[in-house]
């Protein structure tokens, strides 16, 4: 086997789509996480609610917000998956 | 209170519970003697089936008891759990469906199958796999411990004297059931109890999380009642900020890295499904949130306070629910954390067998049938059961949830030859292999210097390095993985250059 040789395999892997389309998936994927990294950005006292301090109640809500992140990206990458056929 | 009440309730929906997952061979039948059919139910599993099972990974001892427990001794750190489960499904959100694609193609059960092809390499194949079993051994050993806190709490109750052994022998009896209908009835077994044990423990939940905090007199009097915890209170001590991130960055690249998460997502039926219940997974760490606030919420009650005085950190759930619900409940809700830790084992166990039976002993035994890689697999997750409850039985561990981070330091050391191999051909086996090598060394040197030079500890009681700089305290997993990839891209960049022809495994080598 070959330096160049790529089996059919590799290549199906490839979900296509164009660079826009691509652009937005990589955000819809990469904002929850960013976020999450920056803790000191969450990591305050106020405001609170229920009497939780924000660093505990931010994370809750940001998983919400995650969830529907990714699921937007789910229907396009599925989307895109399907074009290609 | 009235104990009979609960271990009543408790006995009755175990019972149920057994009988689903006797049931659950018939479930969507196939050939349960083809390994395809008993570790991956086939390849069957729709969008709603695939988030139980795979939600049943993340929903484990390590949510109902490990983090509540740590955040109640040691503070904010360990509300690093809630980052950590919204990362990980971005990271199985693009790595996941490339291996189910690839996993499909060539048949793969596990993801050694595709590092075996990847690199071409016997060798490396059974470092990954051995690595994985290793890493699963101390998780299977948390689940065990969630579940000994609930029956210690339970029988604390109902008897005076011989707890602890009671406790045992019903530890031993619900193990040697659960690997009865594991073998019968395998992964199927795991998803259909998985739904059960879910709809439990998100009432559970809910109910606590709402009617708690107005007994108690809200979230606010919990907070003022906090004593001074280590890692910070109301917020995160500046000290542990990298600890946190670290920890939550860390955690959510290994959890795709483990055998049994894989095993799940190749039981999906197809990439559409895969993507679906991986996007909406995050809302599963709603509930782990909220369970890790469930430590805070201990120090608001002094009932709970008291119980979780006389039973042991590890109990600051089960003492909380146990201190404001009537009977009927407590023994639900406990049936509910028990089978939690039970469900995860069964699927852990599941994945082990299937690496140890074809990563390490197939490939010596060409001539092994299907028949006889599924009946070798079945009694093998019988095996890994009782090893991990031998595992509890002889190590005391001071507190569960550095079990988790320990076998997390271990199983990303196979990022490299999983995840990196998933994008790239550039990887050559002896720098894959050396760079494992030097990761495990790393982690475990430093782990071990952490524990008991630095801090002093008599036994295993944190997972974080200690730099005298900014740095503060980092996770040790972190540090190990740095090393492992340093010396897997220099090491494959540069015999690249020294002879390219040699770099490129083939594709699809190994395939039958």
């Amino acid at each position: 086997m070959t330096t160049s040789e790529v089996s059919v395999d590799e290549l199906s892997l490839e979900v296509k789509g164009t660079t826009a389309q691509k652009t937005v998936v990589a955000l819809l994927l990469l904002i929850p996480i960013v976020v999450f990294a920056l803790t000191p950005l969450y990591n305050q006292a106020g405001p609170r609610l229920f009497g939780l301090t924000f660093f505990y109640w931010f994370e809750v809500l940001w998983l919400f917000v995650t969830a529907a992140f990714y699921t937007c990206a789910a229907f396009m990458l599925n989307k895109m998956e399907a074009g290609k056929k | 209170m009235n104990n009979i009440e609960v271990v009543l309730v408790f006995v009755s929906l175990f019972v149920l519970f057994v009988a689903l997952g006797f049931w659950s061979s018939r479930f969507r039948k196939g050939d349960l003697s083809d390994l395809g059919e008993w570790a991956l139910a086939g390849r069957r599993l729709g969008s709603y089936l695939a988030w139980f099972l795979i939600g049943a990974d993340l929903y484990t001892a390590y949510t109902f008891i490990a983090i509540p427990e740590s955040v109640f001794l040691k503070g904010a750190v360990f509300y690093y759990a809630v980052p950590y489960v919204g990362m990980t499904f971005g990271v199985a959100m693009v790595t996941m469906p490339r291996l189910w694609k690839m996993a499909k193609t060539n048949n793969y059960v596990t993801a050694v199958d595709m590092v075996r092809d990847k690199f071409n390499s016997r060798t490396l194949a059974l470092i990954i796999a051995l690595t994985g079993i290793v890493a699963e051994l101390p998780y299977i050993a948390l689940q065990i411990y969630g579940m000994q806190a609930v029956l210690t709490v339970m029988i604390g109750q109902l008897v005076t004297s011989n707890a602890a052994t009671l406790t045992e022998i019903s530890l031993i009896i619900a193990f040697i059931i659960l690997a009865a209908f594991t073998f019968t009835s395998g992964l199927r077994g795991a998803v259909v109890t998985a739904v059960m044990k879910d709809v439990i423990i998100f009432t559970t939940v809910i109910v606590v999380i709402v009617l708690v905090p107005i007994y108690i007199g809200g979230f606010g009097h919990a907070i003022s009642s906090l004593p001074k915890l280590p890692t910070g209170g109301a917020t995160l001590a500046p000290l542990y900020l990298n600890g946190f991130v670290s920890l939550s960055i860390m955690s959510a690249l290994a959890l795709y890295l483990y055998p049994h998460a894989i095993n799940g997502v190749l039981s999906t039926s197809s990439t559409k499904k895969l993507r679906m219940s991986t996007a909406l997974l995050p809302i599963y760490g709603v509930g782990l949130a909220l369970l890790a606030l469930f430590g805070l919420l201990v120090y608001g009650s002094s009932k709970a306070l008291a119980l979780v005085h006389m039973y042991g950190v590890v109990t600051a759930v089960p003492s909380l629910i146990y201190a404001y619900f009537p009977p009927w409940f407590v023994g639900f809700a406990f049936l509910g954390i028990f089978i939690g830790g039970l469900v995860p084992a069964s699927i852990m166990a599941i994945s082990q067998a299937n690496l140890l039976t074809r990563n390490v002993i197939k490939p010596y035994y060409s001539k092994m049938t299907a028949k006889t890689e599924a009946r070798m697999s079945k009694y093998f997750s019988v095996m890994f059961k009782f090893i991990a409850l031998a595992f509890i039985f002889l190590i005391q561990a001071t507190y569960s949830l550095q079990l988790q981070l320990v076998g997390g330091i271990i199983v990303l050391q196979t990022l490299p030859a999983i995840f990196l191999a998933l994008y790239t051909k550039k990887l050559e086996k002896w720098s894959v292999g050396v760079g494992w090598a030097a990761g495990m060394i790393t982690g475990l040197t430093m782990l071990l210097y952490a524990n008991f030079v630095q801090f002093k500890f008599t036994s295993l009681a944190t997972t974080f390095f200690k730099f005298n700089t900014p740095l503060g305290f980092l996770y040790v997993g972190l540090i190990a993985l740095v090393v492992n990839l340093l010396v897997t891209v220099v090491g494959s960049a540069v015999v690249g250059v020294a002879r390219p022809q040699k770099v490129t495994a083939p594709g699809a080598g190994g395939k039958k």
